[in-house]
């Protein structure tokens, strides 16, 4: 499951957890971040994020 | 001074020439059959490309079993591919090559056989590299120099595999084969390939090569001809003739001392200090604590229910890297104002500069906003890792 996360300071989307289990991928999202490529096709796929928690 | 002229058979010759000092001097040549490195040899310095191919680094762990799904599991740099061929274990194995220094190889065996491949059935590890790395190649040019790749291998499993060579960067492959000949025996092989003078390797930190070691493949990858030298990618021809290493759960393949370098020769494996391995492999995967108690690094309360952690990667990081990590209740411990607080959100990445980061959680955390401390490790379980892997 791919959620998406808020900066603590300027509540901006800036990167997206990758969860499973009690393991979690803190992606950031930055081109040529091989985790963050792959999230990209995902959502090409025509998939979606959790929501960032508020 | 005095010299001797050995002249070739057809045009040519090769001088060798006495120091114009006074004394004798001995040139004793190697016993074996084999090449002397010269000011023109190419290759010399750090020679090897591979990363890790003594397969003695293993930073996320020695042995994953039930493997189904791609990915990087244990030794640094190699990774796990596979498209529904079985079930596989992937291990750091300390069987290695009499008498060659090794003393780890990896080893992947099939637990869940797949005797009858569909067409888009396969699975190989390879190790992916970065076109800075690769510049000396000087591929794209009328100077581009020829790799060898030479390995150590064993399996149950004789009959003949193939290592491709992928780039990224043209979207070109190249295949050999090699051949296993003798069950459960250690061989030695070399494999050349010719330069590609027309496509290059970006110059960046992207990923350029794969270097492709194929375990299985279905008809998709293999029912043309084997295509052996640099050339535009023909899916059917990348893998033509692969034995099907996934065909029973006996099966086992064992490999060590990958080194690939260029020219067309294959020297002795570079063995390079442990640090600066593990320097290597940090580049794309740094596991900065794992198990109970271990450092993290200073940390402060930011607000009273945030923590700031700063730390800083023994080596350059190839990209800005994703943080890997396990929470549970008291995962983490930060130790401040005389007391510790137990932490147990996960952590995110801020400010990446290189080398440096800051890493911030804002769940699982009750403090004083402006207390600072120690953060560490307080579970078994419980690890973070920055990870860059192409």
């Amino acid at each position: 499951m791919y959620k998406l996360v808020k900066h603590y300071s300027t509540n901006e989307i800036h990167c997206v957890n990758k969860i499973t289990g009690n393991r979690v991928l803190s992606i950031p999202m930055v081109d040529g971040n091989s985790d963050y490529e792959e999230y990209k096709e995902w959502v090409a796929e025509g998939n979606e994020p959790e929501p960032a928690d508020e | 001074m005095s010299s001797i002229v050995i002249q070739g058979d057809t045009s040519g010759s090769i001088t060798v020439e006495a120091p114009s000092v006074a004394g004798t001097h001995t040139l004793t040549l190697p016993k074996a059959t084999g090449n002397i490195a010269t000011d023109a040899t190419v290759g010399l310095g750090t020679k090897n490309l591979i990363i890790n191919g003594d397969m003695r680094i293993a930073q996320r762990g020695t042995s994953v079993s039930g493997l189904t799904t791609g990915g990087y599991y244990t030794v640094d740099r190699w990774k796990f591919n596979i498209t529904t061929a079985g079930t596989w274990t992937m291990e750091q194995d300390t069987d290695v090559p009499t008498g060659q220094g090794f003393a780890n190889s990896m080893k992947m065996s099939c637990t869940t056989a797949d005797a009858s491949l569909a067409a888009g059935d396969r699975v190989w590890f390879d190790q992916r590299v970065e076109g800075y790395n690769l510049q000396q190649l000087a591929y794209g040019t009328a100077s581009a120099k020829s790799i060898t790749v030479s390995f150590w291998v064993k399996s149950n499993k004789t009959g003949t595999y193939i290592l491709e060579f992928y780039s990224d960067d043209s979207n070109k492959t190249a295949s050999k084969s090699y051949t296993i000949s003798s069950a459960n025996t250690w061989e030695k092989k070399t494999i050349i390939l010719a330069s590609d003078t027309v496509s290059g390797f970006n110059n960046d930190n992207g990923l350029s090569l794969y270097v492709w070691f194929w375990l299985a493949a279905g008809s998709t990858y293999s029912s043309g001809t084997l295509n052996t030298s640099w050339a535009a990618n023909v899916t059917a021809n990348r893998a033509v003739g692969q034995t099907n290493l996934a065909d029973s759960t006996s099966n086992y393949i064992n490999i060590t001392g990958v080194q690939l370098e260029l020219g067309e020769n294959a020297t002795p494996f570079e063995n390079r200090m442990y640090s600066q391995e593990l320097a290597m492999c940090q580049r794309y995967y740094w596991k900065i604590a794992e198990g109970s108690g271990q450092m993290l690094g200073l940390a402060s309360y930011y607000t009273s229910g945030g923590v700031l952690l700063y730390v800083q990667s023994p080596s350059p990081m190839r990209n800005t890297p994703t943080v890997d990590q396990v929470n549970g209740t008291d995962y983490y411990g930060f130790e401040r104002n005389g007391a510790v607080d137990g932490l147990g959100g996960s952590f995110a990445l801020y400010r990446f500069n290189g080398v440096g980061c800051q890493l911030y959680t804002t769940s699982g955390a009750s403090g004083t906003a402006g207390q600072s401390g120690v953060l560490w490790t307080n579970n078994a379980a419980s690890y973070i890792a920055l990870t860059a892997e192409l």
